[in-house]
């Protein structure tokens, strides 16, 4: 079985066409009183969910484009925000 | 005939001294050695499925010494040397071949990264070698070396005391040298919560109730990044899907494990006469044991250029397991810190098997001691904020043609 994922401009390809650009982190922290554990928290720990998650792709091998979109890292298959597969 | 088993069903206890999570071979060698060296007798191993359901039944049972810095090597070396103790004390064939390991090389770029492991090795105490071209094939006849394929072999680094160790029989050795000690193991049993109170450990909850203990480590292999965030931390980790597969039986043509960086393919030849082979992991989180067509297609390729006497010959099985890998391709050995008594011992990746027995001697201590084990400094959880990685990531295989 092969897995695809959904790129806002070329539509559903194979997940191999992709690049994995990591789990969606919300904005970057205040660099304001920023500690090495606060930086480390935020760029170099993952939450690493078992279920769907926000991530980011990179579509290398189409247009280019950097977009996020869920993906429930119990199956591989691409979902919406509530874990269904779309 | 009366079979024998190698360990039995024991009472589900309440409260036990120290509590392992997860039954493979990190958590069965920890709780081993927590009662052969430490007298911690009253403990308990929790396996969501069954012993060697994880990496501990699914890898490649390559074991080595050759890594790029010297606080691995140390630490791996120590792990090789402790297979003849085992294999002894538990009364146990693990059918240990020391067959030696060639990782080839496939440019100047590697040749010189290989140079540094090498120079590491030997500083360290540890057989490698590096091979040129011509070597590489007096040692293995069956290996391409001709400019006909798409990366040339170049050299080689030579390890003669790595090999191959059945992986089974080191994960039901352990479980018997364990509940030899008196150690229970409680399978089909899933850790689903891990208590803490005033920031100290004091149980896990699990599908059969609770267990009070003062001691917890997180051993669960592929999944360690889920169990810390039963307790709220989180790792630097990435599970990834990793793959591997068997050829059909060949007679013995290959004696050596071979490994190629640029080709991402490792390949050895089993006591069945099988070709062992994988090395393939998707780039993005899973929790999936998937194997995919992509990757027969990729290990085909490789493997007909480097052995070409492969062509034809049919792969039999295929399987995949999750490796926990961190951004510095070395564990995460760390206790007490954010947690009191709950212990770590993770992101073991694609190289968790050589080390499973001498991790659980140096856990085992950590746990009874309260005190980290001066060899497990440099895998301390602390290390990513401190920008002090292990430099790991500068092995030969991270270099191919294209640097
Ligand atoms: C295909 C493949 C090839 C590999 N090749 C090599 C190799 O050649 N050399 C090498 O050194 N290493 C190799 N590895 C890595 C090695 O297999 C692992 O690092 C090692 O097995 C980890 O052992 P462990 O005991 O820590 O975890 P595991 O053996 O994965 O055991 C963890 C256990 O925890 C259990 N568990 C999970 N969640 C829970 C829960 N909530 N409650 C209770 N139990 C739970 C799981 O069921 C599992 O049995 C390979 C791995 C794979 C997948
Ligand atoms: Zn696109």
């Amino acid at each position: 079985m092969s897995f695809t994922i959904t790129c806002p401009i070329c539509g559903k390809r194979d997940l191999y066409e992709f690049r994995f650009g990591n789990e969606e982190r919300g904005p970057a922290p205040d660099q304001e009183g920023l500690t090495p554990r606060a930086y480390s928290e935020a760029v170099q720990m993952h939450t690493a969910v078992g279920g769907p998650q926000q991530e980011w792709w990179y579509h290398r091998d189409g247009c280019g484009v950097w977009f996020t979109t869920w993906r429930d890292t119990l199956t591989g298959r691409e979902t919406d925000e509530k874990g269904n597969i779309s | 005939m009366k079979l024998k088993r190698l360990w039995g069903t024991s009472p589900f206890k309440s409260s036990y001294d120290a509590v392992m999570i997860g039954g493979g071979i990190h958590g069965l060698a920890t709780a081993y050695f927590l009662a052969r060296e430490h007298g911690m007798r009253d403990v308990a191993v929790i396996e969501r499925r069954y012993v060697g359901f994880g990496g501990s039944g699914r890898n490649t049972a390559i074991v080595r010494a050759n890594q790029r810095s010297q606080g691995n090597v140390r630490f791996y070396d120590e792990g090789l040397q402790l297979w003849a103790e085992l294999i002894r004390d538990l009364d146990f064939n693990m059918m240990f071949y020391n067959c030696g390991n060639l990782n080839i090389f496939h440019s100047e770029a590697a040749r010189g990264a290989a140079r540094l492991a090498v120079s590491t090795a030997q500083m360290s105490g540890v057989k490698s070698l590096l091979l040129d071209r011509k070597q590489c094939k007096e040692l293995i006849p069956v290996l391409n070396i001709e400019d006909n394929i798409t990366y040339p072999v170049f050299g080689g680094m030579y390890h003669p005391p790595g090999g191959i160790v059945r992986h089974d029989a080191v994960a039901w050795g352990l479980a018997k040298g364990a509940a030899r000690y008196g150690a229970h193991i409680h399978q089909n049993t899933e850790v689903t919560g891990i208590d803490t109170q005033n920031g100290k450990v004091t149980g896990v909850q699990t599908s059969r109730g609770r267990i009070a203990s003062p001691r917890v480590l997180i051993c669960a292999g592929g999944y360690g990044a889920l169990l810390a965030q039963m307790a709220g931390i989180r790792l630097p980790l990435h599970p990834l899907t990793i793959q591997a597969m068997v050829t059909q039986p060949l007679k013995p043509v290959l004696h050596h494990v071979v490994s190629s960086g640029a080709y991402h393919v490792y390949a050895n030849q089993t006591l069945k006469g099988e070709i062992a082979t994988g090395a393939h992991m998707d780039p993005w989180p899973n929790y999936t044991t998937n194997t995919t067509p992509h990757y027969f297609k990729h290990q085909a390729e490789a493997l007909v250029e480097i052995l070409p006497f492969l062509q034809g010959v049919k792969f039999m099985r295929h399987w995949a397991g999750i490796a926990d890998m961190t951004p510095d391709m070395a564990p995460i050995l760390h206790g007490n810190d954010p947690i009191e008594g709950l212990y770590l011992d993770v992101g073991w990746g694609y190289f968790g098997f050589k080390s499973g027995p001498v991790t659980g001697k140096y856990m085992a201590r950590y746990m009874a001691e309260a005190r980290r084990p001066e060899i497990l400094k440099p895998f301390s959880l602390r290390r990513y904020e401190q920008l002090r990685p292990t430099g790991e990531t500068a092995g030969a295989f991270s270099y191919g043609p294209w640097n």
